[in-house]
């Protein structure tokens, strides 16, 4: 290039940049747009790091957590140390809210159904649209009479997320608000309810116990409040305020995580966890352990759960039995507890009054160390309609009496068995609506889809359950400003009343979901005095709130509860769980339980959790089945063979795990993965083992029983590796984790601290 | 100019030599009370939020290429009935003695003047040494550049460097919450007191079972479990003098169970 045409260039490009810039200072003024990071929005320091505090939504457990903002982003989630539930720590799940928040596969805005039902082939539409498109839908139905005909399908929820939803419905006036999840623990509050008539759950103080025996509960890992209960977990074992270190027997037929941990695994058979507790219980009254007054009366309702007769229906030997006994007796302050491997059999109720019973006996009702009675959260109580499960949709479905549905947080056609048609029942409804954030199985089956923030973006508040023998209310506030074009739970309702007329509008009296809950709050705060001791105004006892993540005051729980004979003698189990398929053509029990990291299939598309080996098996990315290693030999099954899962409802394949914490006579499978949508990381991936299950609702608590039928092992052939990450289970003899017996433990006397 | 070139080969020659320093500024130390850890891998979790940790992949986890820096191994003993299972959070265990720091042709890892067991990614040509020489399996190599899906890259802390492919990683003990903590005393006119550094895992464990301080501060929570009878370090006959001090757990054998 010649000097003078470079010249001539520079020139011309000079020119060029100078009227681009013309014309974009005229197209928009400075500063329209872009803002110099001079003026840096509020809390906005780079580099630095500012907590704020709100609610753990991934369970139903309640833990209040911290979460890091750094530039408006959410970087980490922690446990909020000052909160009575979690104490600072947290769990798996809880920690991955991060990755639906952030996930690829979010919603980005409404949507509306193109093309057949369940396709998921949706176009977006505006918010204006959907919003007139619901509005106009739920007007006609108030206005033709038959309001009673939109249900409203949520997980549960509690707080002022609830209240309003409650009131938009009863506005609407319609009754039909069903609360469901896989996991609701309604045979625990159905046996609280009958035996002790408390509706709370109650609060098991693990941390102060002496000697515990869990039937099927996998406090650990997923049971009711694992975050809570692990730590009184730790206190149990090493606490420092303990004189000595508590013991821990779990009874299960299949070993869990907090089986690995226990001291002492009883391998119960299926399903007679209910008669193994009740032959304790029997004992302990024969052996003069329980001196009640009542004794006599008690011993005459347990006469038929004699230890030698319960041993021929549970596999435990009369000798175990008594022993159990004499020590959970012996040694105050003792607990049980049944969790969700004991409560989803057809006697799942039965064995929650039979824990009951058992810490009645005990004397561990109301006493630390043991049960410790909760009472209602601020808000009154919030009870579970147990009328009111998902059978109670689907009938009604099936009787053209829906004719509008409302989908919250749920996921009923991958929680259901293929067994309920639920996927046909909902064919019936003329028209869904879902607020999920993802398309999920049910979400595609939509017509109309109108995304609600997640909860890391929205507000709301919502009470401990179980709580710690104290109300707790956690506040859930925004964290960051909404990643896709989504809105708010509580708003989305608020715009709705508006759009629907009928007077809805003016029982709801607010404009947006943030004035609804503060003017809550402040009802609440007027109300009862007590919970700023007066010496704060509202809105520095507001501020307060939202810093530290909620409001609670430590307190001695009082309230106490005893079994009473009648409600106990409602409960006893009149047979031994149900499981469909005879015994000859289906030689194996199954037993299904909540995936460590997926609780019932809601966590499966995250990544981490899919990467997070299962604590049992270290499989990653996918199912398998967990079979005794003596069963597998016998059928020549080899780990990461294929193996085929046949119930009389249905058949899965998936590959073979060798488990030898399993009895012989069951195969087990965890719930979470297979699901045909949810997105690119747990789209077909794994098998939903709920398919296989047959659908029977227990008519007194409304809940279908998960461990009900049994299955025949059929060897599809070799397969090909597991995706797990273990290698060799066996220590032989490199001394990795050393232990020392209690006696040795004894002898090392009080510990430096 | 002979003296700077000496002073040099002295520096690089004390990082390479275990054992060189004779005084430490702190000794980092990790208690993990077995007793306590359930084994439910909260720790696992925080560890890949806290240290931008890229999820591998089905394929790459059957070729064991996993990233985690922090695992829960589980050992089975017995068979059915009575089986007995341990678990054991590994992480780096920032030997004092350590083999791979001997190891590593480019100094790209060495010993610091806090006790730890640093790895400077820029220094790292990825020749796979330390990884080899070390007896824990804690050294985690990137075998490609991972990616995230946006926007889950939004999640990515700028507080900590995302690796590319051909550098060896593992735990670094949380240096830069380390480093903000020191900061922050600084600023304060301070020095750093006991629970001033808390790792993600440590402060994430829901049992207690971590517990994380300087062990050359006598009143320490560390110094103090250090010193009970139940302490023992992982393969110690190997003589790395670990960071990471274990406590044994309870367990009865045999008659006990069942």
């Amino acid at each position: 290039m010649k000097r003078r045409d470079f010249l001539k260039f520079i020139g011309v490009g000079g020119a060029g940049a100078g009227l681009g810039f013309i014309f974009g200072r005229a197209q928009k003024p400075p500063g329209a747009k872009l803002i110099p990071y001079l003026i840096p929005p509020e809390d906005i320091i780079p580099g630095a790091a500012s907590w704020y505090a709100t609610l753990c939504t991934e369970c139903g457990a309640g833990c209040g957590v911290l979460v890091k903002i750094m530039e408006e982003r959410a970087k980490k989630i922690e446990g909020n140390p000052l909160h009575p539930v979690n104490k600072g720590g947290l769990c798996s799940r809880g920690q991955a809210a991060l990755q639906a928040l952030y996930n690829p596969d979010r919603i980005k805005g409404p949507l509306k159904r193109r093309g057949a039902r369940g396709s998921a082939d949706f176009v977006e539409v505006s918010w204006d649209e959907a919003l007139d498109v619901l509005g106009q839908k739920l007007g006609e139905l108030k206005k033709t009479g038959f309001a009673e005909k939109l249900w409203f399908l949520t997980a549960p929820l509690s707080g002022h997320r609830l209240k309003l939803l409650t009131t938009f419905m009863s506005a609407h006036s319609s009754p039909n608000l069903v609360q469901y999840e896989l996991f609701q623990h309604r045979e625990l509050a159905y046996a609280n309810q009958t035996t002790m008539g408390i509706e709370e759950i109650p609060h098991y103080d693990i941390a102060n116990t002496n000697y515990m025996l869990s039937f099927g509960a996998d406090f650990s890992g997923t049971w009711l409040s694992p975050v809570n209960f692990s730590r009184g977990y730790g206190e149990m074992r090493q606490g420092r305020h303990r004189k000595n270190r508590g013991r821990l027997v779990q009874i299960e037929p299949r070993l869990s995580l907090t089986g690995a941990n226990a001291d002492e695994w009883v391998p119960v058979r299926p399903g007679s966890e209910a008669i193994l507790a009740l032959s304790i219980a029997y004992t302990m009254v024969e052996r003069g352990y329980y001196r009640g007054g009542d004794a006599s009366a008690w011993r005459s309702l347990l006469s038929s759960y004699r230890p030698s007769e319960a041993a021929l229906a549970t596999d435990i030997s009369a000798e175990k039995i008594e022993e159990l006994s004499k020590k959970f007796a012996g040694s105050k302050p003792a607990l049980a507890i049944a969790g969700d491997g004991a409560l989803s059999y057809t006697s799942g109720v039965s064995c929650a009054a039979a824990v009951n019973i058992l810490n009645h006996l005990a004397g561990s009702i109301g006493v630390k160390g043991g049960m410790l009675i909760n009472s209602g959260g601020l808000l009154g109580k919030e009870r579970i309609d147990f009328k009111k499960g998902i059978g109670s949709l689907l009938d009604a479905a099936n009787s053209s009496k829906v004719d509008a549905l409302i989908l919250y947080n749920t996921n009923p056609l991958y929680t259901t068995p293929k067994a309920a048609n639920a996927k046909e029942s909902l064919n019936k409804i003329p028209f869904i609506v879902s607020l999920s954030g993802f398309i999920d199985e049910t979400t595609a089956m939509a017509d109309l889809v109108l995304p609600a923030h997640h909860p890391l973006e929205d507000w709301g508040d919502g009470f401990a359950s179980p709580s710690v023998g104290y109300p707790v209310t956690t506040v859930m506030q925004p964290m960051v400003s909404p990643v896709n074009n989504t809105r708010g739970f509580g708003d989305i309702f608020l715009a709705l009343a508006s759009k629907m007329g009928g007077g809805v509008k003016e029982r709801l009296k607010s404009d947006s979901f943030e004035d609804y809950l503060k003017s809550g709050w402040k009802e609440l705060y007027n109300r009862n005095r007590g919970l700023s001791a007066g010496t704060l105004g509202f809105e520095d006892f507001w501020k307060k709130m939202l810093a530290n993540g909620g409001w609670w005051r430590e307190a001695e729980p009082k309230r106490q509860a005893a079994v009473s004979l009648k409600g106990a003698k409602q409960m006893l189990p009149s047979r031994p769980a149900v499981f469909e398929g005879n015994e000859k053509e289906y030689p194996f029990y199954l037993v299904l339980y909540p995936h460590h990291g997926f609780g019932d299939g809601r966590h499966a598309n995250l990544p981490w959790m899919q990467e997070l080996p299962d604590p049992m098996t270290s499989v990653t990315w996918g199912s398998c089945l967990e079979v005794n290693p003596k069963t597998a030999s016998g059928l020549g099954i080899k780990e990461g063979d294929f193996v085929e899962v046949e119930s009389p409802f249905g058949s899965i394949t998936l590959q073979a795990y060798l488990y030898p914490g399993i009895r012989p006579d069951m195969v087990a499978v965890a719930i979470g993965q297979g699901h045909t949508h949810f997105g690119r990381y747990a789209k077909d991936r794994g098998v939903n083992p709920i398919d296989i299950l047959p659908y029977k609702e227990d008519p007194r608590t409304g809940s279908v029983a998960l461990n009900s039928t049994r299955v025949k092992l059929v060897h599809m052939g070799t397969g090909e590796k597991l995706a797990k990450t273990e290698g060799v289970t066996r220590e032989l003899g490199r001394n990795i984790v050393q232990t020392i017996t209690s006696e040795e433990f004894k002898k090392m006397g009080k510990e430096v601290i | 100019m002979d003296g700077i070139f000496k002073r040099i080969l002295e520096r690089l020659r004390a990082y390479r030599v275990p054992g060189y320093y004779e005084k430490f500024d702190h000794k980092w130390t990790m208690v993990v009370d077995l007793d306590r850890c359930n084994g439910c891998e909260a720790c696992v979790t925080a560890c890949y939020a806290e240290n931008n940790i890229p999820v591998v992949g089905k394929e790459q986890i059957n070729n064991s290429r996993q990233m985690s820096w922090i695992r829960i191994e589980r050992y089975v003993d017995g068979e059915y009935p009575n089986v007995k299972v341990k678990f054991i959070p590994i992480m780096c265990q920032h030997c004092s003695k350590a083999p791979c720091e001997t190891a590593c042709p480019v100094y790209a890892t060495y010993h610091n003047q806090d006790g730890l067991n640093v790895q400077v990614y820029n220094r790292c040509v990825g020749t796979f040494t330390c990884a080899t020489y070390c007896p824990y399996d804690v050294r985690r190599f990137n075998w490609f550049t991972y990616k995230w899906d946006k926007p889950l890259d939004e999640q990515l802390t700028p507080d900590v460097t995302v690796r590319e492919m051909g550098v060896m990683e593992k735990c670094t003990f949380c240096i830069q919450r380390i480093r903000a903590a020191k900061d922050r005393a600084k600023d304060e006119e301070r020095t750093l007191k006991d629970g001033d550094v808390i790792p993600a895992c440590a402060q994430s464990c829901p049992t207690g079972a971590l517990s994380f301080g300087d062990l050359q501060d006598p009143n320490s929570m560390v110094s103090k479990l250090a010193k009970s009878p139940r302490r023992y370090r992982l393969l110690e006959e190997l003589n790395t003098e670990p960071s990471v001090i274990y406590l044994k757990r309870i367990m009865d054998n045999g008659d006990e169970s069942h």
